[in-house]
């Protein structure tokens, strides 16, 4: 579904990620782990055209979207739910979950019935149904999560990127979080995912990268990295 | 006190104008951070493309065109000089483009309508009408109400409508509203149009009582971005309570001291507002992250 090639990006002068090969089969869960700093968020911006990649190609099913606006990228089917949330703090709930099918709305993508998924969206995050109307500035940290992932969502995306989907939650969030990540998966939605709880993410994803300063350093099956003991002690070590 | 009141009245109107066209500053400025410095010029404009049209369609049939050509006229400022000088990252280049443009349409506007003012027919009857014992022009009540319906609709396409949604997302954060697909350029443009589309047809509104012509829109644009600096920039009812504040004030200074001061309330709102904030008034327009 998504093949990166050497991909390098960075801000102004500095370079941040140094020719990055990866992929993401379809219906698959791939994570990125790494500590902090390494380029995870970085790779997940320049993916979904938040900041032009230097060098490369990022090919979505067969596409290539490398140097696309994130408009275009959006359209072409990545959902992005970026690291922080993002949701649109003057907009309802109902609203925010509207804009994520804004492609869909306004003949960019095909329309199907958004309405529907809207209600899916409440099905899959009930606290938010209740919510409907409030705007989403004043939603707990742990709702703006949920309505991120919502958001995105509304895309029917052909691939889901969440960069980070339980930061700053309580320890029953975080569950929560991954549990809406392992329907999510059930579903077939290809997703690549960043969390800072690698261990976690190891037990969900299929197959799993991890970045150091830029660049892969291992990769494999999930199941194997999360036993392998060097991946432990460098990048585990603090997990549970 | 019916002096009093009826001057009160009297500065509502004028202070709806001011409302409106800081209601445009506002538009543009929640999605770029920029605003149109040539806002009085799209008035002008406005008016005096009224003017001309008026003859052939009557006032009514003139208005709908008018709002066509304010929201085409904002889009050629929007693209001629805004883009480009937040293209190249110059964070205060788009001043210098939109005055500029502003002083080419007045040039513009000048060679083709003259530097005389004209009287703009008034769609209304001149005799005042007597509500319980203030005066008012007709012309002043259709002032304020298509003053206030037009910030109205404005609102509901905001609220209502997806690409109003899209408008809000971009000005609550761009990024984020460019991953939802949302093209924020284009939004960034749409802010604009609409923006010169309130000044045109505020330019129609303010006609009939006011003179028209191509400089008729100057210092209401200058005491309005007073109004929009104090109101609040970024949004909200602000403008109105500080249009109709300055609208006011300048009616009794202009009974009670002399109708040659009537302008100074305003000039030295700008005053303030410019010493107090004399950098940093904008933010930083939306670059781009490389
Ligand atoms: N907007 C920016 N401008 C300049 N440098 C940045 C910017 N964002 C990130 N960086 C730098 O890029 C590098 C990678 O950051 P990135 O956010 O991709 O890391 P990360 O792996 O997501 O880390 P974390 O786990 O803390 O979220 C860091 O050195 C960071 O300082
Ligand atoms: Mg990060």
């Amino acid at each position: 579904m998504l093949e990166v090639a050497n991909l390098s990006a960075g801000y102004g002068q500095i370079e941040v990620l140094h020719g990055l090969s990866f992929q993401v089969p379809k219906g698959k869960v791939v994570t990125l782990i790494g500590s902090n700093g390494a380029g995870k968020t970085t790779t997940m911006r320049a993916l979904s055209g938040m900041i032009q990649p230097r060098a490369g190609s990022i090919r979505l099913a067969g596409r290539e979207i490398s140097g696309l606006d994130s408009h275009d990228v959006a359209r072409a089917g990545l959902a992005h739910s970026p690291e922080g949330r993002r949701v649109f703090p003057t907009l309802s709930v109902e609203d925010n979950l509207t804009l994520g099918a804004f492609p869909r709305l306004t003949g960019s993508r095909p329309k199907g019935d958004v309405s529907a998924d809207r209600e899916r969206a409440y099905a899959l995050f009930p606290r938010l149904k209740e919510r409907r109307l409030q705007l989403a500035g004043t939603l707990s940290g742990g709702e703006q999560q949920m309505l991120a992932m919502g958001r995105a969502l509304m895309l029917r995306p052909d691939i889901l990127l969440l960069d980070e989907p339980s930061m700053g939650l309580a320890p029953k969030l975080v569950e929560e979080v991954f549990r809406i990540i392992r329907q999510l998966k059930e579903e077939q939605v290809t997703m690549l995912l960043v969390e800072q709880f690698a261990m976690a993410a190891l037990g969900v994803a299929d197959y799993a990268y991890v970045l150091e300063n830029g660049r892969i350093r291992f990769q494999g099956p999930a199941a194997r990295l999360k036993s392998d003991p060097a991946v432990r002690a460098a990048y585990l070590g603090g997990d549970h | 006190m019916t002096i009093f009141l009826q001057l009160v009245a009297s500065g509502v109107a004028v202070g709806m104008i001011y409302a409106a066209i800081a209601f445009g500053y506002q538009l543009t400025f929640a999605t770029s951070k920029t605003l149109n410095f040539g806002q009085g010029e799209a008035l002008a404009l406005g008016a005096l493309f009224g003017l001309t049209l008026a003859p052939f369609t009557g006032y009514w049939l003139m208005i709908p065109l008018v709002l066509v050509f304010g929201f085409a006229l904002g889009a050629v400022v929007e693209r001629l000089g805004v883009r480009p000088a937040v293209k190249i990252k110059s964070e205060y280049g788009w001043i210098m483009a939109t005055i500029a443009l502003g002083i080419i349409f007045r040039n513009l506007a000048e060679n083709i309508w003259g530097r005389d003012d004209l009287k703009f027919p008034s769609p209304l009857p001149e005799e005042a009408l007597q509500l319980g014992g203030i005066r008012m022009l007709p012309m002043e009540l259709l002032i304020i109400a298509g003053a206030l319906l037009m910030m109205l609709a404005v609102e509901i396409f905001n609220r209502k409508s997806i690409w109003g949604k899209a408008v809000i997302a971009t000005s609550n954060d761009i990024d984020a509203a460019g991953l939802m697909g949302i093209n924020t350029k284009r939004v960034i443009t749409l802010s604009y149009s609409i923006s010169a589309m309130t000044a045109a047809f505020a330019g129609v509104l303010v006609a009939p009582v006011t003179l028209t012509g191509a400089t008729m829109g100057a210092v209401l644009a200058l005491k309005a971005f007073a109004v929009a600096i104090i109101g609040g920039l970024e949004s909200g009812l602000g403008v109105i309570v500080g249009g109709l504040i300055l609208g006011i004030a300048e009616t009794l200074t202009g009974f009670y001291i002399s109708t040659g001061y009537k302008d100074v309330p305003g000039l030295i709102l700008l005053l303030v507002v410019l010493s107090i904030r004399p950098v940093g008034l904008f933010g930083k327009a939306v670059i781009k992250k490389v």
